[in-house]
């Protein structure tokens, strides 16, 4: 299993816009195109700081996320997405992880 | 063999720096997957509205499908391309979708340095096989009155649509139908032939509609200095 992890700046005022897309065209254009959603969580909006979101998707490896790459790029919503959340972030990262396997105590 | 053009318009606000890490990913792809061969990166030079040409190309489709499934592909290339990411430095692009490029036999486009230029063209819909294989014949023709063009490769744009996996299209019919690659040893090169008086630059400065029938409907053209990594790494 693989995690995408976006994890994006945003200032305290458009968290909840924010939110919404991810609720709404996000997770419709991610989890059609074969991903699964795994959490999102934020920084908090109260230490006078931008806020982080991160999201996480999973899916099985790279061969999987070709084809889900495939549905998304070729789904109209995904552009919708890109253009809505572009605009309301100020920055942010994108990393693929993978499980790392830790030695028993 | 498969060969494949990225071009990229960038955001406008794209930080340099991670606009020359972008470049730096192109360009050093082959490091990364071996697959992808020929990789060198340019500054469009045209008034185009683009800025980066990515050119690579595959032995085959089944290298296409390795590259596609690489996780240098997904991880790093993509970082800086994907709609969604939160790192996209570019913007959907005027020219297109801001991927071309064609099936060929043999490497006939490749040299170490020099000029690229694409000429994008959308023929006629409907034109019959044997007027395009004409048109093709006298775009690789005119190398001998226009001695600074080293290469001259006409093919039909098929990676515009086949974009999956070098074979099948998955989208409708490009906007670009073909492609007019060419080579220069040099800018002065390029202006000699663009300047000069063969046929085709004639062609190019009037214009296509009275050539061939007309069958050439609109034209758009990119023109790059070839980086490489070999050259980044030679000083040149």
């Amino acid at each position: 299993m693989m995690h995408l992890v976006d994890t994006v700046e945003v200032e305290p005022e458009l968290v909840d816009e924010y939110l919404h897309v991810v609720a709404t065209l996000a997770m419709a254009v991610m989890t059609d195109a074969g991903a699964s959603f795994v959490s999102c969580a934020t920084t908090s909006g109260e230490i006078g700081e931008r806020v982080q979101v991160q999201v996480t998707w999973a899916f099985e490896d790279h061969e999987q996320w070709n084809e889900i790459r495939k549905n998304m790029v070729l789904d109209p919503r995904f552009h919708e997405y890109g253009r809505t959340a572009a605009s309301l972030r100020v920055g942010g990262t994108r990393r693929f992880f993978t499980p790392a396997t830790l030695p028993p105590p | 063999m498969l060969r494949r053009f990225e071009v990229y318009a960038l955001r406008p606000d794209a930080p340099a720096e991670g606009v020359r890490a972008l470049e730096a990913a192109c360009r050093d792809c082959g490091r990364f997957i071996p697959e992808v061969l020929d990789c060198a990166v340019g500054t469009n030079l045209s008034d185009a509205p683009v800025q980066i040409v990515w050119e690579h190309a595959y032995a085959s489709p089944e290298a296409y499908r390795r590259y596609m499934v690489h996780p240098y592909h997904a991880v790093v290339l993509d970082r800086y391309l994907l709609p969604d990411s939160p790192e996209r430095l570019v913007i959907d692009g005027p020219l297109g979708a801001g991927l071309y490029g064609y099936g060929c036999g043999a490497p006939s486009y490749r040299m170490r340095s020099g000029i690229r230029r694409l000429v994008l063209l959308r023929l006629e819909a409907g034109v019959p096989e044997a007027e395009v294989q004409r048109l093709g014949q006298a775009l690789e023709r005119v190398r001998p009155d226009a001695p600074g063009m080293v290469v001259s490769v006409f093919a039909p744009n098929t990676m515009g649509a086949a974009w999956f996996d070098g074979v099948t299209p998955v989208m409708g019919p490009p906007r670009w139908t073909h492609i007019w690659e060419q080579g220069f040893s040099s800018l002065d090169a390029l202006d000699a032939y663009r300047h000069g008086g063969s046929a085709l630059a004639d062609v190019e400065r009037v214009g296509w509609d009275e050539w061939m029938g007309g069958i050439v409907k609109r034209s758009a053209e990119l023109f790059y200095a070839m980086t490489t990594t070999a050259a980044q790494e030679s000083g040149e």
